[in-house]
C-alpha cells in the first residue's frame, strides 16, 4: 500500500508537469487552432535562457521569471513570423505540420548552437529535501510543481475570465472572424496567445530539467506526455489539460509497478492513450464536440 | 501539374529525354570518381529517397501526414538486420521480406488512420516514432537493445566459420565492393521510384489525389476510399521498409539511435523541400538533405555544426510559406513563366505583323 502512495505522489508530482506543457499546447489550439509540435522545443529553449541567468548569479525564482519573459518573447516572435502567414491551419494541415516540424528543428539546433551539445545540471526550484507524510516521503519539489500548476490554473482563470484581454482572447477563439469585425485586433491577441504558451512551456522546463539534464532533447519524451494529457482531456479545455496530466502522471508511474514491460516505456501507456481516445472520443473528457462541414 | 506525354512539343521531348539521359549517366559514373566513404554516403542518400518517395505517396499525393516513417524506415532496417543475422536468410530475400513486413505494418496503421486525420494523424505518428527507439530496445535478445546489431553472416574466415559483417562481394574484378554496392542499390532504388511512377499515373493514383482533395467528393464518385487509404499506407511503409534495407545493409549494423523521431522528420524534410505530390521531389530533396549533412556540415568547425538543422529549418519554414511546392514547383513556376513570356513575345510579333498584311 504504501509503495502504491509513493508512486502514486511521483506520478502526480509528474502529471503537474505535463499538465504545464499542456496548458501552453491548450492556449494555442484554442486560439490558432494547431497542434504545436514546437512547443516542447520552445520549453528547451526557453529553460536554457532561465539556466544562463541562473548561471551569472541570479536566484533561481527570479531566473526562472526571466525564462519566461524570454520564453514569451521568442513565441511572440515565433507566432508573428512563421505562424501568422499559414492561415487557417485544419485547411492545410500539412503545412501547419511542416512549419511546427521546421520550429522544432530549428530551436532544437539553435539551442545546441548557442549552449553546446553537453547536459548542464539543472537546480530543482523547490530544493532537495522532502518530507514524510505517513509514511511516504514526498519530495518539495513535487508539492512545488503541484502548487506552481494550481498557481498558474488560478492566473489563466482569472486572465481569461475576470480581464478584458481575456475576454478578447475568448472571442477569438469562439469566433476569430466576428471577433475581428467587432474591433478585436486578432493577430495581436494570436500572438499573445503564443507568447503565453511559450512562457508556461518554460516552468515545465524548469521542472523537468533537474531529472533529466538540461540538453535540447530535454522535453520530446514530455511533449508526448503533454500531448496524451490533452488528447485525454480535450484539445481545447484548460481544465482537461489538468485533469489529463494527472491521469497520464499517475498512470505511467502507477502501471510500470504491475506490469515490469512499461518500466522502460513509460511513454507506451500515453501512446495508447492518445489512439484509443482519438478513436473512441475524439473530443477528449472536457473538449468540444467537432463538427465537420462538406 | 506536369504536362502529359501526348502535349509535349517533340522539342520538349527531346530536352526531357536529354536531362533524364544525362542524370542516368550521371548516376552510373559517380561511384568510380569519388573514394569509398563518399559512394557510402550516396548510398545512404538512396536509402533516404527510397523512404522519402514512400512518405510522398502517402502524405504528398493522398494527403495523409505521417511524422512516423522513421519508424517503418527502422522496421524495415531491423528486419533485415534479424532475418540476415539471426536467421540467416539470403541478403535479397531479407530485403523484400522487409517490405512485406512493413507493408503489414502499414496496413494495420492505415486502418485507425481511417478515423484519425489530419493533425491528429500527426499526432498519433509521432508517438510512435518518439516510441519505436524504446521499443527496439526492450527486446535486446532479438534486437541487440541499445547497443545495436551487427550484421553478419557465417562465412569461412581463415579455415574457421565465423559470423562477419557482411559485405557486398563484386562479381567481377573491374568493380570495388562499394561500387557493386552502389550499383545493386541504385538498381532497387530506380525500381522503386518507377513503380511508384507507374502507380501514380494509374487508376488508383488518380483515386489517391481525389481522396487528397476531397474525400466526401471522391467517395461519392465511386472511388473505395477506405480500401485505397488502407492500400496506400501499406505502400508507402513498404517503400519506407525498402529504404530501411538499404539502409541497413549499407551500414552492416541497425541501431536504436539512428531511427529516433529526427529521422521521421528528416523524410519529411526530404518530401517538402525536393517537392510533394512529384515523382523526382523526393530524390531531389534526399539529394540536398544529403549534400547539407554529409558535406556541407562536416567542413563546418564542430562549434558550430548544430547549423545544420537550423538551416533546415529554416529552410522549411520559408518554403512552406513561399514556395509549397518545393524545388519541383520552383522549377516548374520558372519554367511556365518562361513559355509565357516566349508566347507573348510571339504574340507580339504576331500583332505586328498584322497591319501590314
Amino acid at each position: 500500500m504504501n509503495n502504491f502512495l509513493q508512486v502514486l505522489v511521483v506520478g502526480i508530482g509528474d502529471g503537474a508537469v505535463y499538465a504545464m506543457l499542456g496548458l501552453g499546447l491548450v492556449v494555442i489550439y484554442r486560439s490558432t487552432g494547431l497542434l504545436n509540435f514546437a512547443q516542447g522545443e520552445l520549453a528547451m529553449f526557453s529553460t536554457f535562457i532561465t539556466w544562463t541567468i541562473w548561471e551569472v548569479g541570479v536566484p533561481l525564482p527570479l531566473a526562472v521569471l526571466g525564462g519566461m519573459v524570454g520564453g514569451f518573447l521568442v513565441g511572440a516572435l515565433i507566432h508573428q513570423v512563421a505562424v501568422r502567414p499559414l492561415g487557417d491551419p485544419h485547411l492545410r494541415p500539412l503545412a501547419t505540420v511542416i512549419v511546427t516540424i521546421g520550429l522544432f528543428l530549428g530551436v532544437n539546433g539553435a539551442a545546441q548552437l548557442i549552449w553546446g551539445t553537453l547536459d548542464k545540471d539543472f537546480p530543482k526550484l523547490f530544493g532537495e529535501s522532502q518530507v514524510t507524510v505517513g509514511g511516504v516521503a514526498v519530495a518539495w519539489q513535487k508539492i512545488g510543481a503541484v502548487l506552481v500548476l494550481a498557481l498558474m490554473v488560478l492566473v489563466f482563470w482569472f486572465l481569461f475570465q475576470r480581464t478584458k484581454v481575456g475576454l478578447a482572447m475568448r472571442a477569438v477563439a469562439s469566433n476569430s472572424e466576428s471577433a475581428a469585425l467587432v474591433g478585436v485586433p486578432v493577430p495581436r491577441l494570436l500572438m499573445l496567445g503564443w507568447g503565453l504558451a511559450a512562457a508556461v512551456g518554460t516552468v515545465a522546463g524548469v521542472f523537468t530539467a533537474p531529472n533529466l539534464g538540461l540538453g535540447s532533447n530535454l522535453m520530446q519524451l514530455t511533449l508526448i506526455f503533454g500531448f496524451a494529457a490533452i488528447t485525454l482531456g480535450g484539445f481545447d479545455s484548460p481544465l482537461g489539460a489538468v485533469v489529463g496530466g494527472m491521469v497520464v502522471g499517475i498512470l505511467t508511474s502507477v502501471l510500470p509497478q504491475y506490469l515490469p514491460i512499461f518500466e522502460k516505456m513509460r511513454l507506451a501507456p500515453a501512446f495508447i492513450l492518445i489512439l484509443a481516445v482519438l478513436l473512441f472520443r475524439p473530443q477528449g473528457l472536457f473538449g468540444r464536440k467537432q463538427v465537420e462541414r462538406v | 501539374m506536369s504536362t502529359s506525354a501526348h502535349d509535349r512539343t517533340p522539342q520538349q521531348r527531346w530536352v526531357r529525354g536529354g536531362t533524364w539521359l544525362a542524370v542516368a549517366v550521371v548516376l552510373l559514373i559517380v561511384p568510380t570518381q569519388f573514394p569509398q566513404f563518399r559512394v557510402e554516403q550516396f548510398c545512404s542518400w538512396m536509402a533516404l529517397a527510397v523512404a522519402a518517395c514512400g512518405l510522398n505517396l502517402l502524405t504528398g499525393y493522398n494527403g495523409q501526414i505521417s511524422v512516423g516513417h522513421g519508424a517503418l524506415y527502422g522496421v524495415g532496417a531491423y528486419t533485415t538486420a534479424i532475418l540476415i543475422t539471426k536467421a540467416g536468410w539470403p541478403i535479397l530475400p531479407s530485403a523484400v521480406a522487409a517490405a512485406v513486413v512493413c507493408f503489414v505494418v502499414g496496413v494495420v496503421i492505415g486502418l485507425p488512420a481511417l478515423r484519425i486525420k489530419g493533425l491528429y494523424l500527426a499526432l498519433v505518428t509521432l508517438a510512435v516514432a518518439t516510441l519505436f527507439p524504446l521499443v527496439i530496445e526492450q527486446f535486446p535478445g532479438l534486437t541487440g537493445g541499445g547497443n545495436g546489431l551487427a550484421i553478419t553472416s557465417p562465412r569461412l574466415y581463415r579455415g574457421v566459420v565465423r559470423d562477419k559483417p557482411i559485405v557486398f562481394e563484386s562479381p567481377t574484378s573491374a568493380l570495388a565492393g562499394d561500387q557493386w554496392k552502389y550499383y545493386l542499390f541504385l538498381a532497387a532504388t530506380v525500381l522503386c521510384f518507377l513503380l511508384t511512377r507507374n502507380l501514380v499515373h494509374s487508376r488508383m493514383g488518380r483515386s489517391l489525389v481525389a481522396i487528397r482533395d476531397n474525400e466526401t467528393a471522391a467517395e461519392v464518385s465511386g472511388v473505395p476510399v477506405a480500401t485505397v487509404k488502407i492500400l496506400t499506407f501499406g505502400i508507402s511503409s513498404a517503400l519506407a521498409g525498402v529504404g530501411g534495407a538499404i539502409f541497413a545493409l549499407n551500414n552492416a549494423r541497425v541501431n536504436p539511435s539512428s531511427f529516433t523521431i529526427v529521422v521521421s522528420i528528416y523524410l519529411l524534410v526530404a518530401v517538402v523541400t525536393g517537392g510533394a505530390a512529384s515523382i523526382v521531389g523526393p530524390a531531389l530533396g534526399a539529394v540536398l538533405f544529403g549534400v547539407f549533412t554529409d558535406v556541407v556540415s562536416p567542413s563546418l568547425p564542430a562549434r558550430l555544426q548544430p547549423a545544420t538543422p537550423v538551416i533546415l529549418g529554416v529552410l522549411l519554414i520559408v518554403l512552406m510559406l513561399t514556395a509549397p511546392g518545393g524545388l519541383v514547383g520552383i522549377a516548374q513556376t520558372f519554367r511556365s513563366r518562361l513559355a509565357a513570356r516566349r508566347l507573348r513575345s510571339a504574340g507580339d510579333g504576331a500583332a505586328g505583323a498584322a497591319p501590314a498584311a
